[in-house]
Formats: structure tokens, C-alpha cells, sequence
């Protein structure tokens, strides 16, 4: 308790103090229930201590006046819009009795909010997006801090909490929620992440910060795309591999088509073996006949001629065997070099399908990269 | 002037003519032969000619031919000398030409005793030269024994 002798000096020592103490602090003097005497910081003050106002009995000051005891008390924010802590010290004259209070309010802080305004600058730009701090109380954005790359500038200081806020449902459910915006809300997809500050087992603030996650979302985007990318490289290379089977099998019917042409230039040449024995025969009938027609003497004459005739015919029968048979050698070659071709082909479509095969067995490699690349994209 | 009927018939890549008053048929190679034993290399053998038995000589062995392999156009062709059927083996029966005696060169005497009398002239049928085989002495000169 201060006597009232001394009170002038607490008034003198409270001129000095006033804008010595961190987040400001009132100083006021109450004579029965009137201030008469009020000294203010200039970052904070109370409209209700004001020089003539008069005070209810239920005040703290009012209290400690009739309680004659020092008392301390916390006001919570709706009474007088922020939190402060009061403490009244009553005022006694020489006789012992209570004249009136010594009053000091100061502004009661979270300690985090206490130094937001030292930490929130460097720890935005720690980000390499950038990232906005902010700070709510029960109902209002309390402080923002944007970072160079990043600001959200529909949130300012004083605004009223929505309930699409996440600090509004930090207060609401008293857990810290950490959650993903996509890029609908401000353009680009955010992770915001928000806690409530407690004190005396209260929640009296929440401090979030928002970062962009631009390069996730970016690397998530490229990620889904070049899985749909693959799906459609895997489509095709099934297509190609699909055709290469097709390749194959129709080179192995042409194998055995050409198989059979051989085959049937063979059955030819046995044809015209054929012919050429019987031209051989011929040949020896028209022969025989031309001996047994010059042993007729005059009398074989005629027949001399038809065997002469049967002798040019067999020999024109026979000078197709060779004609034959080089076009059966012909036929062969063209069909033996085809056949060699194809058989090229052959090999050619099999390499083309074990290539196909190496392909998506990378390819489905990749896509599983891909998957997990995308996983890792949506965690970040 | 006279002309002559061959039946022209190759050994090797000569040609070689025979009158072909001289000749009786021209057959296949006929596939049973029988051998008669201690007989000169040339002779292949005896075959059946419908009921005639007829040797069978390995012309171009005879002739001293170092080839003497036979083809499928290989050939027996049945010789009628003076009533003994003989059958040579040739490697082709190729013709029965009728040609005029003047295309025939006679050789000379010289040479004539060189070869053994058995080949008469050469005849000249554009550029071919066909020798042309002595009938008669043939038959002599192939039924002896050249070992002698």
C-alpha cells in the first residue's frame, strides 16, 4: 500500500517508467472512485482511464479500494477489447484510512505474440517460397507478416475471423490443424499450418504460417502428366509389339507358302523328266523306224518320212526339258532369295518384338517411378 | 553320183557314222546282262534280243577311250554285219542323215595303218566331221582279240 505522502512520487517515478516497459503500459491515481491522475505510454492506453472518470465498484480499483489489499487482475478481452492485467495498490492517508488507488494496466501478451514482430521477419524469409506468419487472437487477425516472395494480402491486421479461417476452427476444435488449400483458393496451391497458443490452460491466440507449394503442386502436375504420358507411350509400344506378332506370324506363313513353291518346281522338273523320257523314247521309235524303213528299201520310203518326222518332234519335245528346268531354276532362285528375305524379316520382327518388350518392361519401370515420384510429390 | 544313209552316234564328244544297212535297232542299255567269263574287258557281255543271243561291246573301252562312263542317253545300238548281230554301247544315237559320197574325204593310206583300218573316211556335214566306221572291218577287228 503507498502513503499517501508518497504518492507524488510514484507519479514522478511513473512519468519515467511509462515507455520504458515493453507493450506499454497506464498509470492512473483514483481519488474515492474518480481518476484524477492518469499517465498513458504511447503504444498503449485505456479509454476508461481517463482524468474525471468515474469507476463502478465493481472495478478491480473499486475492489482493492474496499478490500484495502493490493490486488491483481486479469481482465479478459471483453470487457475492454484486449487483455489486460490491472493492478491496484489503495492509497491510505495518516489515519490509516483508504483514500483511493494507485492503478497500473498493462497489456497482457501471449509470449509468442510478445516477440512475433522479432521473429516473424527472419523466419518468413527462411522459406525458399517464402512463407506469411500471422497471428489471430479469439476473433481478429492480430498480426501478419508477409515474406519478399510471398504475401497474402486479404488478410490484414484487424480483420475479423471467418469460419473458413483455419484459426477459426484451431479456436473452435483446440487442436493445431495442418492442411493443403489448392491453388483455387489463391492461386496457388498453400500448406497452412496453425496453432492455438494456450495460457492458464485457455487458448488465447493462434500463430499460423502459410507457404506456397508452388514447386510441389508444379512437380505433382508433371508428375500426373507424365504418368499419363506413359500410360499412352504403353498403349502404343503394345500396339507396335501387337503388330510385330503380326509381322511374325505373317513371315512365317510366307516362309511356308514359299516352302510349298519349291515343292511344286520340284513336282515340274519330275514333269518334265517325264517328258524328257518320253522324248528319249520317241527319239529311239523314229530312229528304229528310219533303219527298219532304209532296210525296206524303196518300199519304206514314206515311212523313212514319217519316222524323219517323229524324230524332229521328239527332239522338240526334248529342247523344252532344258527351257523347263531353267525356269524352275529361275523359280527356285527368286523363291530361295525371297525366302532368305524373308527370314531376314523374320529376325527382324523377332528383334523388333524383344525391343518392344525391353521397352515396356522400362516403361512400366518408369511408371512405377512415376507413381512413387508422384506419392512423394503429394507428402511435400 | 551316190549318196549313203548314216545312223550317227556319238563316243565322247565325237560323232561317228555307220551305214545303215549295217545296223538293225537302237535299244536301252538292257539291264541283264550275263558275263562271259575270260573274255577281253571290252566285252560286257551277252544279252537276250528276242530269242538271239547278242554280244555286247563296251565301244569306247575297245576303243581306248580313258572315259568310258555312260549317261542316260547312253545307248545300245545293234549292228547286223553280215548276219551277227553285235551290240555296241555309244553314248548317244543322235541321227539318220542321208549324205552325198562326195562329202566324204577318204584318209590317207598312212594313216589308215596308224588307226587299225576301222574308220573308213570322214564325212563333212557343215561343220561337223563325222568318222565314219568300216562296217566289215569292224566286225573283224572288234571280234578279235585285241590282246593278241
Amino acid at each position: 500500500m503507498i502513503a499517501l505522502a508518497g504518492i507524488e512520487s510514484c507519479k514522478t517515478l511513473a512519468e519515467f517508467l511509462v515507455n520504458l516497459i515493453p507493450g506499454g503500459v497506464v498509470f492512473g491515481l483514483v481519488e474515492k472512485d474518480t481518476f484524477v491522475w492518469v499517465k498513458a505510454s504511447d503504444s498503449f492506453a485505456m479509454d476508461i482511464f481517463t482524468v474525471g472518470n468515474k469507476l463502478n465498484d465493481d472495478t478491480t480499483t473499486m475492489q482493492a479500494i474496499h478490500e484495502k489489499k493490493v490486488l491483481t487482475q486479469n481482465i479478459p478481452r471483453t470487457v475492454y477489447g484486449k487483455r489486460v492485467s490491472i493492478v491496484s495498490i489503495p492509497v491510505i492517508d495518516d489515519n490509516g484510512d483508504t483514500v483511493g488507488a494507485f492503478s497500473i494496466a498493462f497489456p497482457k501478451l501471449h509470449p509468442v505474440a510478445a516477440a512475433f514482430n522479432d521473429f516473424a521477419p527472419i523466419l518468413a524469409e527462411m522459406f525458399h517460397e517464402g512463407a506469411f506468419l500471422y497471428m489471430s487472437d479469439l476473433t481478429k487477425f492480430a498480426y501478419t507478416q508477409p515474406s519478399r516472395k510471398f504475401d497474402m494480402p486479404t488478410i490484414t491486421v484487424g480483420k475479423d475471423l471467418s469460419e473458413a479461417d483455419v484459426a477459426y476452427r484451431v479456436i473452435k476444435s483446440k487442436q493445431p490443424i495442418i492442411e493443403d488449400v489448392d491453388a483455387s483458393r489463391v492461386g496457388v496451391p498453400l500448406n497452412v499450418a496453425n496453432y492455438p497458443l494456450v495460457e492458464d490452460g485457455d487458448i488465447v491466440a493462434t500463430i499460423g504460417i502459410v507457404t506456397p507449394k508452388k514447386t510441389a503442386g508444379t512437380l505433382r502436375e508433371m508428375s500426373e502428366n507424365l504418368e499419363n504420358s506413359l500410360t499412352g507411350i504403353a498403349a502404343a509400344i503394345e500396339e507396335l509389339s501387337a503388330s510385330a506378332m503380326e509381322i511374325h506370324s505373317n513371315e512365317e506363313d510366307l516362309n511356308s507358302d514359299i516352302k510349298e513353291i519349291i515343292n511344286v518346281s520340284e513336282k515340274i522338273n519330275e514333269v518334265s523328266d517325264f517328258i524328257k523320257e518320253i522324248a528319249d523314247e520317241t527319239k529311239m521309235l523314229g530312229l528304229n523306224a528310219a533303219i527298219e524303213a532304209a532296210r525296206a528299201g524303196d518300199a519304206g520310203r514314206g515311212f523313212g518320212v514319217v519316222a524323219e518326222e517323229i524324230r524332229k518332234l521328239s527332239a522338240q519335245s526334248k529342247s523344252t526339258v532344258p527351257k523347263i528346268k531353267q525356269l524352275t531354276d529361275t523359280i527356285k532362285q527368286k523363291v530361295e532369295e525371297a525366302s532368305e528375305k524373308s527370314n531376314r524379316s523374320l529376325d527382324a520382327s523377332q528383334g523388333q518384338a524383344a525391343a518392344s518388350e525391353e521397352i515396356t518392361a522400362s516403361i512400366e519401370e518408369i511408371t512405377s517411378m512415376s507413381g512413387e515420384l508422384n506419392t512423394i510429390a503429394k507428402t511435400l | 553320183m551316190g549318196s549313203v544313209q548314216l545312223v550317227v552316234f556319238k563316243l565322247g564328244e565325237e560323232e561317228y557314222g555307220i551305214e545303215i544297212g549295217h545296223t538293225q535297232e537302237i535299244i536301252r542299255i538292257p539291264k541283264q546282262i550275263t558275263i562271259i567269263p575270260d573274255m577281253p574287258s571290252y566285252v560286257e557281255g551277252v544279252f537276250d534280243l528276242r530269242g538271239k543271243v547278242v554280244p555286247i561291246i563296251d565301244l569306247k573301252m575297245r576303243f581306248g577311250f580313258t572315259h568310258t562312263e555312260r549317261s542316260t542317253d547312253s545307248r545300245l545300238l545293234v549292228l547286223d554285219l553280215e548276219n551277227s548281230l553285235i551290240g555296241i554301247i555309244v553314248d548317244d544315237v543322235s541321227e539318220v542323215i542321208k549324205i552325198e559320197d562326195e562329202t566324204i574325204e577318204k584318209l590317207s593310206s598312212e594313216l589308215l595303218s596308224l588307226g587299225g583300218n576301222r574308220i573308213q573316211g570322214i564325212a563333212r556335214i557343215d561343220d561337223r566331221l563325222i568318222l565314219l566306221l568300216d562296217g566289215l572291218k569292224f566286225k573283224t577287228e572288234v571280234l578279235t582279240n585285241s590282246n593278241e
